[in-house]
């Protein structure tokens, strides 16, 4: 449980990470909280020779609404996303997600941008930043470059990041109409990740549902939008039948990951129960 | 754990059969895998790089080609040893004629042990099947620049 010696370097400003990850390139890795790459690290499964250390970068860390978004600084930590006004009032999926997250340790350390970044394929975030529609601000000498939360998550631990690249910032778009939001999850007892994670993110006008995101967490290697789930919501009334309907094709299309705690079989069944259940929540919250 | 599955190659039974058994194809289809030198009449001893995203780790591998039956059937033994854990795995690939192109069916058993499996054992599978599709993908391109080579030459 004693890690691979390595070089630590905290980084002072942004411009200061993105030139040591110009310098050490795929010997450096990013530490933005660490709860995921410390234990890869001590089990020497990882063994950067530099880590890059953003904590005490502040300018990284904040929630605000500019440009008709919510943003979102990558070394925010989860705790601070499960506790901002803010988030309660115009995106409560977020903090709801935050609270179901791992234990307190972690979400007190742990960041949203470490996690998105780490792209464990039972993390909570995916879920969330799929079903809002959200878009990753990815950061490097050349600028900015903003990707689409559908197309971040390329497979298992791997996210369309380029070498070179930091995860700077989280925007999700603001809401229009009536919205409804749930993040309900089964937990694994052991390590707190999601066996099963459904984020819905509803919009409604006169009782029609307008538009529908879906997100699903821990079901398949990497996080998807339940894309026959969503197109089942829209242009209908949100009643208990047509919720029941649309859960059925919650794990339409993908691979099922099965391991000791839960056969593919049953990850599929668990995946329509709690899709059926986010549904019905987010609902219930229209308003 | 199990893997299985059925790839179509667009390329005719007897080439798909003779790249399957090359070492040099193997080695270049096979994710990760940086040398691979003959020990031995179908034994190879290779050096893998396994793993996804970040998490990887080192193996020395022995790989063995048994069973052949050209130009349908043989059986991929590869056992690996390195410093996250062993694995051990084995593949029946039969091959059949689908027109033009060639059917690959793969029955495969693979077995992780030490630390990947204690630790990575939730990520395993979906590992085991990247892998596979990883391997068939390199596969096809190979296939389709060994038949472009006549044309062009």
């Amino acid at each position: 449980m004693i890690p691979a010696s390595f070089d630590y370097i905290a980084a002072k400003s942004l411009d200061e990470a993105i030139s040591l990850l110009a310098t050490h390139k795929d010997d450096a890795k990013i530490l933005a909280g660490g709860h995921s790459l410390l234990p890869a690290m001590k089990l020497r499964l990882m063994q950067p020779k530099v880590l890059i250390d953003l904590g005490r970068i502040k300018e990284l860390s904040y929630i605000k609404e500019e440009a008709g978004q919510l943003r979102i600084g990558a070394m925010t930590t989860h705790f601070q996303v499960e506790t901002s006004d803010l988030l309660r009032r115009v995106c409560p999926l977020l903090p709801e997600t935050a609270t179901q997250l791992g234990d307190m340790q972690v979400r007190n350390k742990g960041t949203i941008g470490g996690s998105v970044a780490h792209s464990d394929p039972a993390a909570d975030w995916p879920a969330a930043i799929l079903a809002l529609d959200a878009e990753i601000v990815a950061t490097s000498a050349r600028g900015d470059r903003v990707i689409k939360a559908t197309s971040f998550f390329v497979e298992m631990l791997t996210t369309a990041l380029e070498p070179g690249e930091i995860l700077r910032e989280i925007r999700i778009p603001g809401g229009k109409g009536k919205s409804g939001q749930a993040y309900v999850k089964v937990r694994h007892p052991a390590s707190g990740f999601a066996v099963v994670g459904v984020a819905v993110n509803l919009a409604a006008d006169g009782g029609k549902c307008q538009s529908a995101g879906v997100g699903i967490t821990g079901v398949s290697p990497k996080a998807y939008r339940a894309a026959n789930v969503e197109s089942g919501l829209k242009g209908n009334a949100l009643d208990a039948k047509t919720l029941s309907a649309a859960a059925a094709h919650a794990a339409d299309g993908v691979d099922i990951n099965s391991d000791l705690y839960a056969s593919a079989e049953y990850r599929k069944q668990l995946a329509t129960v709690y899709t059926r259940r986010a549904l019905e929540i987010a609902a219930s919250r229209l308003k | 754990m199990k893997i299985e599955g059925t790839q179509k190659i667009d390329a005719p039974r007897a080439l798909m059969f003779a790249a399957l058994i090359d070492p040099a194809v193997l080695q270049k289809c096979i994710p990760g895998c940086e040398q691979m030198e003959k020990t031995g009449e179908n034994q190879y001893s290779a050096k893998l790089t396994a793993g996804v995203g970040p998490v990887k780790g080192v193996f020395n591998a022995t790989v063995s080609l048994e069973d052949i039956i050209a130009p349908e059937h043989y059986k991929l033994v590869v056992e690996g040893k390195g410093q996250p854990g062993f694995v051990k795995g084995s593949g029946e690939l039969n091959l059949t004629d689908a027109g033009s192109a060639t059917d690959i069916q793969y029955t495969g058993e693979v077995n992780v042990g030490g630390l990947i499996a204690s630790v990575g054992q939730r990520m395993i599978q979906a590992t085991a099947n990247m892998l596979a599709g990883r391997f068939f993908k390199s596969l096809e391109s190979e296939m389709k620049a060994q038949a472009k080579l006549p044309a062009d030459s």
